[in-house]
């Protein structure tokens, strides 16, 4: 039916002048040609499509067919499949390549999810067939078949195990590795072409710069790039990152000037596009990962820069990575930073360096990762990368940065832990040969004011800060044993009477008022505990707690106890350090 | 975090020419976080603001401040960097500023392969371009820009940087001082002024390395 259809059209098409068909006839073309690829006869159809006669038609009508035709070659049993093949092949051949392009690039847009893959994987040879018979006009078209490309690949779940990865569920590795052939014979072609020999060149080496810069920021930035060092072969998304870089370098655009670039004067890009659109952020970060991490041509990578240099200028991408919250970014950001910093010697960062914003708005973002971060392995490498960091600065940069990190942080866990690290700097100024002005004397004093500060005088919480308070006792208690008073090479002795006053006896009062206060709610819950266990199951609770999806119960009254006693207890804690420190204090004052 | 400003004057006064731009400009530079300063580039030097921009721009910055309440204190990062220029080291005592620890000779020899002009030397804070072969003392080459196919020679670049702002090595950036354009030299450079005891594992270069370049300076921007 549908055969006698077309035959019908075709002998009346065949006789006209100049391709001068009725949209009727287009019509016709793709409903019949459509219904024979469907019907099997595709055999048939084949033999019409091929004959000489219908050559016109061919050239006009035929990318019609591309739909249907996609569609049988992507059930791959049918056995009309290769007959849909050579029809494919004939109308690459007859049809105009733009037809073609924009008929290919629609079935690639219009791929169902779950065929994603499959499509791109199907249609990337005809494509790049079609885009190599344009010849010198290509560059805008490939710019267009690229970005339709990645766009689609881009919906691919990435894979998140090694396992993932080898199994390749939705097909994002084949297609990254179907991509690679698809962009060679471009690269070539700018690679091999005389500098500035024409725009054309110049546009397709644009377009191709924009496709390792979209694939950097998709797939690559969420990708695992580790090798196994006991698979000898690359995984294939690292074989994906590795070529992505290489084309980089063929095209022209040197490592040094794309990770540097944000510290180069800006200058004015020719052509339209803006700096940030051409070189996305993002893209650079990963590319700085991907260097400096995991090494991926770090041969062809200048050996003269000054580690502080690559520190410095590889911050501006830690920033950014570090203030997403999706694991793959805080994972190369964390890493990233150790990469830079375990280059530079211990103690040798210049206190200079802390002028720069940037070197606060990394702590500030890692110090929400060590906080916030819900997971557990990027919270210690966090602590373990902040450490690494405060070993790299010299004694004066770590005076200035303990300091403000103690005034920025605003949680008690991350100023505890700054005050220890504080008494470690004491420790070692202390040691014969060892003496600085930061940590000894003079400097110290201002610094230790901030350390021991209650910043709502009696009131303030002490449960909340806790780690804070227990480090700053910590410290006390340590110079007061560690410094002896004739030798008082801190000034803690000449101090201390004023340490007395702005902090041991506020804290006492917080600490007796604080104790008083859980007593007397441990006492009232145990008189009532009775009566308010009959109130619960009566009263509604006047609110809930839910996390994560999941309500949590209302603490019952032994938890209460639980609580209140541990609470207790930590006073306790708190209070033996303090007496301890009154008492080496009474020392000094008494006789 | 302080109190909001209150609008200290109307649209009719803010129009009439009995008000100086220059008391705009220092309201804005006062109340208005450092963000917002800068989208309507009112940062600066009044006397230079009040130059560049016109008295319509600055009614509607004004009016945008209230709208927006961008005041001063707004911008997270400027309450760090407020907070950072706060914390200045105090009681500075003077005995601390001792003069520079004589470091004693260059870490670093240079012998001159090719003369350069001799007239032209770069400057600190210069963009020069070199192409360089570097070996170590057993003459690994661990890096070099120079291409050894002839088909890439014409695409490959000199390399680039600013000399004599701790780019690069200390050994490149002093010696590079002192050689002028043209030049081609030979640099022996001591670990202290390469990559010191920590070598640089990624680029093959082991610990306490002694590095030798061959430099080419062929050009000063």
């Amino acid at each position: 039916m549908a055969l006698d259809q077309l035959n019908d059209m075709v002998q009346r098409c065949q006789v006209l002048q100049d391709d001068n068909f009725k949209p009727e006839d287009y019509e016709l073309f793709q409903t019949a040609g459509k219904a024979c690829i469907e019907q099997g006869d595709s055999g048939l159809l084949l033999d019409i499509i091929k004959d000489e006669k219908n050559k016109a038609i061919v050239r006009s009508m035929g990318w019609n067919l591309l739909s249907p035709l996609v569609q049988v070659l992507l059930k791959k049993k049918d056995k009309s499949l290769p007959h849909c093949l050579d029809i494919l092949t004939h109308l690459l051949e007859e049809c105009s390549a733009k037809e073609l392009l924009v008929g290919l690039l629609e079935q690639v847009e219009e791929a169902h999810p779950d065929t994603i893959a499959d499509t791109i994987c199907l249609l990337l040879q005809p494509l790049q067939t079609v885009l190599l018979k344009l010849g010198m006009k290509k560059a805008s078209s490939v710019g267009m078949a690229l970005s339709t490309l990645l766009s689609q690949v881009a919906r691919l779940p990435v894979p998140y195990t090694e396992e993932q990865e080898q199994e390749d569920a939705y097909g994002l590795c084949r297609c990254c590795t179907a991509l690679l052939v698809f962009v060679r014979p471009f690269v070539e072609e700018v690679e091999t072409e005389q500098p500035k020999a024409d725009a054309q060149d110049d546009e397709l080496r644009t377009e191709l710069l924009k496709f390792c810069m979209k694939s950097l920021r998709e797939p690559l930035i969420e990708a695992q790039l580790k090798i196994d060092p006991d698979t000898p072969e690359n995984p294939a998304l690292r074989s994906f990152a590795v070529e992505v870089v290489t084309i980089l370098w063929r095209i022209g655009e040197g490592l040094p000037d794309l990770l540097f670039r944000h510290l180069l004067k800006k200058k004015e890009e020719p052509g339209f596009l803006e700096e940030d659109v051409r070189y996305p952020k993002e893209s650079l970060a990963c590319l700085a990962y991907m260097l400096f991490v995991q090494h991926i041509t770090v041969e062809r990578f200048p050996a003269i820069y000054s580690p502080v240099f690559i520190l410095q200028s590889n911050m501006e991408h830690i920033n950014l990575l570090l203030s997403r919250t999706e694991e793959s970014r805080l994972a190369k950001g964390l890493d990233l930073y150790e990469k830079s910093l375990v280059r530079v010697e211990d103690g040798s960062l210049p206190v200079e360096l802390l002028e720069l914003k940037i070197f606060f708005s990394v702590p500030g973002n890692l110090v929400k990762v060590m906080t916030l971060c819900p997971i557990q392995h990027l919270r210690t490498k966090g602590l373990s990368v902040f450490q690494l960091s405060i070993d790299k600065f010299d004694t004066e940069a770590k005076y200035k940065f303990f300091k403000c990190m103690l005034k920025t942080s605003n949680h008690a866990g991350v100023e505890g832990y700054i005050i220890k690290n504080i008494r470690n700097q004491i420790e070692h100024a202390l040691k014969a040969g060892n003496g600085n002005p930061w940590f000894l004397g003079l400097h110290l004093m201002p610094l230790l004011r901030v350390v021991l500060s209650l910043p709502q005088g009696p009131e303030t919480d002490l449960l909340q800060g806790l780690d804070r308070v227990m480090e700053s006792l910590t410290l006390l208690r340590y110079l007061l044993i560690r410094d002896k008073e004739w030798e008082n090479e801190t000034g803690i002795w000449t101090e201390l009477y004023k340490i007395e006053d702005y902090y041991l006896k506020p804290l006492r009062i917080g600490l007796n008022m604080s104790r008083a206060h859980y007593e007397a709610e441990l006492k009232s819950i145990k008189e009532n505990r009775r009566v308010k266990a009959r109130e619960l199951k009566e009263n509604s609770p006047v609110c809930s707690v839910t996390v994560g999806n999941e309500k949590l119960p209302n603490m019952t009254p032994e938890m209460q106890l639980q609580v209140l006693n541990s609470a207790l207890c930590t006073f306790d804690l708190m209070e033996s350090v303090l007496v301890r420190i009154e008492e080496l204090a009474d020392v000094k004052i008494k006789p | 975090m302080a109190a909001e400003p209150t609008r200290e004057w109307s649209d009719e006064q803010l129009k009439s020419d009995d008000l100086p731009k220059k008391d705009i400009i220092k309201f804005l530079q006062d109340n208005a976080a450092n963000s917002f300063l800068a989208e309507h580039k009112l940062m600066g030097n009044i006397k230079n603001v009040a130059k560049t921009a016109k008295k319509e721009q600055l009614i509607t910055a004004y009016n945008q401040l209230f709208e927006s309440k961008r005041f001063k204190g707004t911008d997270p990062v400027e309450d760090i960097t407020e907070q950072v220029k706060d914390v200045k080291v105090d009681d500075k005592p003077k005995e601390v500023k001792v003069d520079p620890v004589d470091e004693g000779p260059p870490k670093y020899t240079r012998s001159v392969l090719k003369k350069g002009d001799k007239v032209n030397f770069p400057k600190k804070g210069d963009t020069v371009s070199c192409w360089y072969t570097g070996t170590l003392e057993d003459g690994t080459v661990f890096d070099t820009n120079i291409p050894t196919a002839a088909r890439k020679k014409k695409q490959a670049k000199p390399l680039s940087f600013k000399v004599g702002v701790g780019r690069v090595i200390r050994g490149w950036d002093e010696a590079l001082l002192t050689m002028s354009k043209g030049e081609t030299a030979r640099l022996e450079i001591e670990p202290e002024w390469a990559y010191g005891k920590k070598g640089q594992p990624d680029s093959k270069i082991p610990p306490n390395a002694k590095l030798i370049f061959e430099v080419e300076l062929v050009s000063i921007d």
